[in-house]
């Protein structure tokens, strides 16, 4: 095999990396430059050009595909992101403030034994740290969704705030004052951002749906 | 902007180019200092596409290899004019500080 049909190939093992839509409209172009910018002797890829074509597959898989002009777009994945970064403070926090939860609840209920403890680490603290990662894996996909214009991450995002609002509301009703103030903190920020996205969210579906109105009365009046 | 879309735009205002032609004058604008690379090109080219920046002129097949040409729209003349103006205000208010002082009579 000569060395370029060998460096090609390894082009074409790397360019594997990038969404199949994006390869099917720009791989071949893609491997005329690459094999244009290679050195004469060169038989494979250079570090530089594994992590360069890497971290480009990486951007084209993540990256939002709507204009840049199309702000309200990007602010929702944006506030997204950030939610999922404080559901992930959250559990953090909480988790590291376990000490402060139970010398609250211990100063509240004097007979709160060994055993009652590891009850609430077990049925709550625990499903609450495991929730909080499905949170932010969840928030991420949604994130990425909206990005690529889809419909149902706006539902499903409204969906998950009111479950989030119901379940502090249930929280804050059944005790969660015994929870140290920096947990209590970091949860209302999360609700906060999370009312902001829903905010934006609705008005987003509203304008389209007012433009998908608008736009029959047009054709027919035109 | 980022220099690097500056730069992919600046190299586009004269014509349409295909890939390898974008990473080469974009090299001799920034006088070897910004060295494109594929991945890095062709992320700024499909984010300026959806942007409205630019769009494909044509395609070509040299010995056997796709060349795909692209050319500013007029958005992106619009972008990189404003950009330009801007990066020129700037420069000519640092060098009008700068003044002697700076090796520069203005």
């Amino acid at each position: 095999m000569s060395d370029s049909a060998a460096l090609e190939r390894g082009y074409r093992r790397w360019l594997r990396c990038y969404p199949r839509a994006f390869r099917r409209e720009h791989e071949a172009e893609m491997l005329t430059v690459l094999m244009a910018g290679a050195r004469s002797d060169q038989r494979r890829l250079r570090a530089a050009e594994c992590i360069d074509l890497l971290t480009g597959a990486i951007v084209m898989r993540v990256r939002p595909r709507v204009p840049r002009t199309n702000r309200s777009v990007f602010a929702v994945v944006q506030l997204m992101c950030l939610g999922a970064m404080l559901e992930l403070a959250t559990a953090m926090t909480l988790l590291v403030s376990l000490d402060q939860v139970r010398s609250n609840i211990v100063t509240s209920d004097p007979g709160f034994t060994a055993a009652a403890w590891q009850a609430v680490v077990t049925g709550q603290i625990d499903p609450l740290a495991i929730s909080a990662g499905v949170a932010v894996l969840f928030l991420l996909w949604l994130a990425w969704a909206y990005g690529r214009e889809k419909r149902w991450p706006g539902l499903a995002f409204a969906l998950f705030f009111a479950a989030t609002t119901w379940s502090l509301l249930g929280g804050l009703s059944r005790g969660s004052f015994v929870y140290a103030q920096a947990d209590l903190a970091v949860a209302a920020v999360l609700w906060l951002v999370e009312l902001a996205v829903f905010v934006l969210v609705v008005h987003q579906s509203l304008r389209r749906l007012a433009l998908a109105r608008s736009r029959p009365a047009r054709a027919g009046t035109g | 902007m980022q220099e690097a879309t500056f730069l992919i735009l600046t190299a586009l205002a004269a014509g349409s180019q295909h890939g390898y032609g974008i990473i080469s004058d974009v090299a001799q604008i920034s006088d070897g200092r910004v060295r494109l690379r594929a991945g890095t090109l062709y992320s700024a080219l499909d984010r300026l596409r959806i942007d409205g920046l630019i769009t494909v002129d044509r395609e070509e097949i040299v010995e056997n290899r796709l060349r795909r040409y692209y050319r500013l729209t007029l958005e992106g003349c619009m972008q990189l004019a404003a950009e330009a103006a801007r990066v020129q205000s700037n420069a000519a208010t640092a060098l009008a500080r700068l003044g002697p002082a700076g090796g520069v009579a203005l």
